[in-house]
Formats: structure tokens, sequence, C-alpha cells
């Protein structure tokens, strides 16, 4: 699962959601995409989710970029405690996904292949989301 | 390539709350600018310059003010959740100018049986004749076998063009499929969680 190696403050605030994404709301690398609609905070263990169903239905074959870092750490109070006493403990691993960001990218396969296996990976996601494909044409 | 006419109208009024007015009519704002002339502020046909920009580095002839002027498109703004065109930059370029413009790569063929190509580089920088940009770059990968690597100096650029970046980049590689050891791992630990789950299951459940 993606973790970040090591970071400068063990509890941050949690990212603002407002807004559409600036960067990253294109296909760079593939030829298929899944597209956030929605702003969420991904957590790791759903990129991993994802990826794993998408790569199982490819099976040998393709090639999967994860265009997004779940590299916001978010905390947690334990059930049934007092207000107060500081903040919780770090609990989740997340990235803020606002909507327009390309989330996964997939080459290497037919369309209707990357369409099926993009389709498993989006019931893995938190937030309404579409597939796209790369299109000709623009600068 | 012939180019695409379009009429534009001036735009006198700026700002978001009239460039919104703007696309509410329709219309796309655009700036036209180069050769060292003053800017022009102008409004485009939205529907016929959504269409004309299906097709990349296309060639426009911009009617406005009673003159027509030559010029490409040098960036768009799109809403990313809309896929609508909010601003076009479009730059003045003149007959038998030359041009630096990035062009995409288009796959061509099927490779050998069993095998998948990547495309490393989706768009080459080079520089051809403004009235004559090419739309795509065809790579044919006909026949070629795993371990395969075409380079950017392998490319067949069409006539009149020539490469704006370094020869030595891999724009396409030839491989077998086959699952990463990342994937491997990751199975193979959702597998033992899988069975540490299914036998402490199989541990609660009552003896009959």
């Amino acid at each position: 699962m993606l973790i970040p190696r090591r970071l400068k403050h063990r509890k941050q605030h949690h990212p603002g959601r407002s807004g559409a994404a600036t960067g990253g709301t294109a296909i760079s690398f593939g030829e298929f995409g899944i597209q956030a609609l929605e702003p969420a905070y991904l957590t790791n263990r759903q990129i991993e989710a994802a990826r794993i169903a998408m790569t199982r239905h490819i099976k040998r074959g393709g090639k999967v970029w994860i265009n997004v870092y779940p590299d916001r750490p978010l905390t947690k109070k334990p059930a049934e405690t007092r207000m107060g006493s500081g903040k919780g403990s770090p609990e989740w691993w997340i990235a803020n996904v606002k909507p327009g960001r390309v989330l996964f990218e997939l080459a290497g396969v037919p369309e209707e292949l990357a369409r099926e296996a993009m389709r498993r990976a989006q019931h893995k996601l938190p937030m309404k989301t579409r597939f796209v494909v790369r299109e000709g044409g623009g600068v | 390539m012939s180019e695409i006419k379009l009429s534009a109208e001036a735009r006198t009024d700026f700002g978001k709350g009239a460039a919104r007015r703007t696309r509410r009519a329709g219309l796309i704002p655009a700036v036209l600018y180069g050769h060292g002339e003053a800017p022009l502020h102008v409004s485009l046909p939205g529907h016929l310059t959504m269409l004309a920009l299906k097709r990349t580095n296309a060639l426009f002839s911009i009617d406005f003010d009673g003159k027509a002027h030559l010029a490409i498109a040098k960036d768009i703004q799109r809403d990313p959740v809309k896929d609508v065109i909010e601003h076009i930059d479009l730059l003045i370029v003149a007959k038998g100018e030359k041009v630096s413009v990035e062009v995409p790569v288009k796959i061509v063929g099927e490779a050998f049986p069993g095998t998948i190509h990547f495309v490393e580089m989706q768009r080459i920088a080079v520089e051809a004749d403004a009235t004559n940009l090419p739309s795509a770059i065809e790579v044919s990968i006909e026949g070629l076998e795993a371990g395969t690597q075409i380079r950017v100096a392998d490319l067949v650029l069409p006539e009149g063009t020539t490469l704006a970046e370094s020869a030595e980049g891999i724009v396409v590689t030839i491989a077998v499929p086959q699952s990463s050891a990342a994937d491997e791992a990751a199975d193979a630990e959702v597998a033992a969680v899988q069975a540490a789950a299914s036998a402490a299951a199989a541990e609660a459940a009552p003896a009959v």
C-alpha cells in the first residue's frame, strides 16, 4: 500500500475540498483513464483496491499508472473518548482529490477490456468518476 | 493544409463577468497575438471553433475588422469537468514561417502476436511550415518483436518538418505482457490476509 517514507509533520490540518483540479486533468501517459467528478479524500486502501481490481481483470498485459499519491495523514480520536486532550492519532493516509483529476491511467489493452477493468476499479472509489479516452486534436 | 475560416468579433468588456456573458452567448473568448503586434481581444463562434479544434494543429484564418489573420492555436483552456473550451490563445503566423509545435504520435499496424506496445512519448516537438503543420506522425509497429525500441531518430517525419528535440528519446517499446513484481507481492499479501481471516472464522465457528 502507498505510504510516505518520511514526513515533516505527523499530524496535519484537513486539506481544503473546494474548487476543481488545476493540474493532472488530462491523460498524460496511457490511452484510457478514470477521471474524478467530485471532490473526495481518497485513502491508500481505496487506491490499492482499485489498482488490484484493474490489474486482476486485465491479467497479464497492459500497464497501469496511478496519478495520485496519498501523502496527507488524517487523524482520529479513539471511540468513547471525551473531547479535548489534543489531536487524535494518525489513522488514514489520503490523497486530496478534486473534480477533473485523472486518477488512474491504462495502456496496452483493447478499449472494451479497459472499460470493464476501469468499471471494476470505479466501484472501489468514494466519488463519482468517469471513463476517459485520450483524444487527438487541440494544440 | 487548408485553413479554417472563422469570423471574430471584438471584445471590449474584460474580466470574469464579461467572459461568462460571452460564453453564455455561445461564443469563446480568445486573444490573437504575435509578430510584435498589439494583442487583439476577440470572441469566436463557440460550436464552429470547438469542431475546428478537434483537428490537431489546425490553421485558422480569423476574419477580424475586415482583415484576415492566419493563426494557430497556442493554448486552449478547458473546464476539466464539463470539458468546454473557456479561452483560446491564437498565435499569428505568416505563410512560409517556421513554427515549433508538438505533434501526436499515431501507431499503425500490429506488433508480433503475443506482444504489446507502449507509447513512451505521446507527442513529438517539431518545426514545420506554419501553413503545412502535420496533424500526426505515423509510427509503424507492424511485425515488430518484443524488446524492440523505436527512437525519435527512427521516425519518418513528413516533408518539410524537422525535429525540435533530442533524437535519443524512446517513442515506442514492444514488450511481452507480464505481471509486475509489485502486483504479485500485493496479490500474495491479499491471499495471506484472506487465508488468515478464513482460518480465524473456522476457529470461531462452534463445533457441531
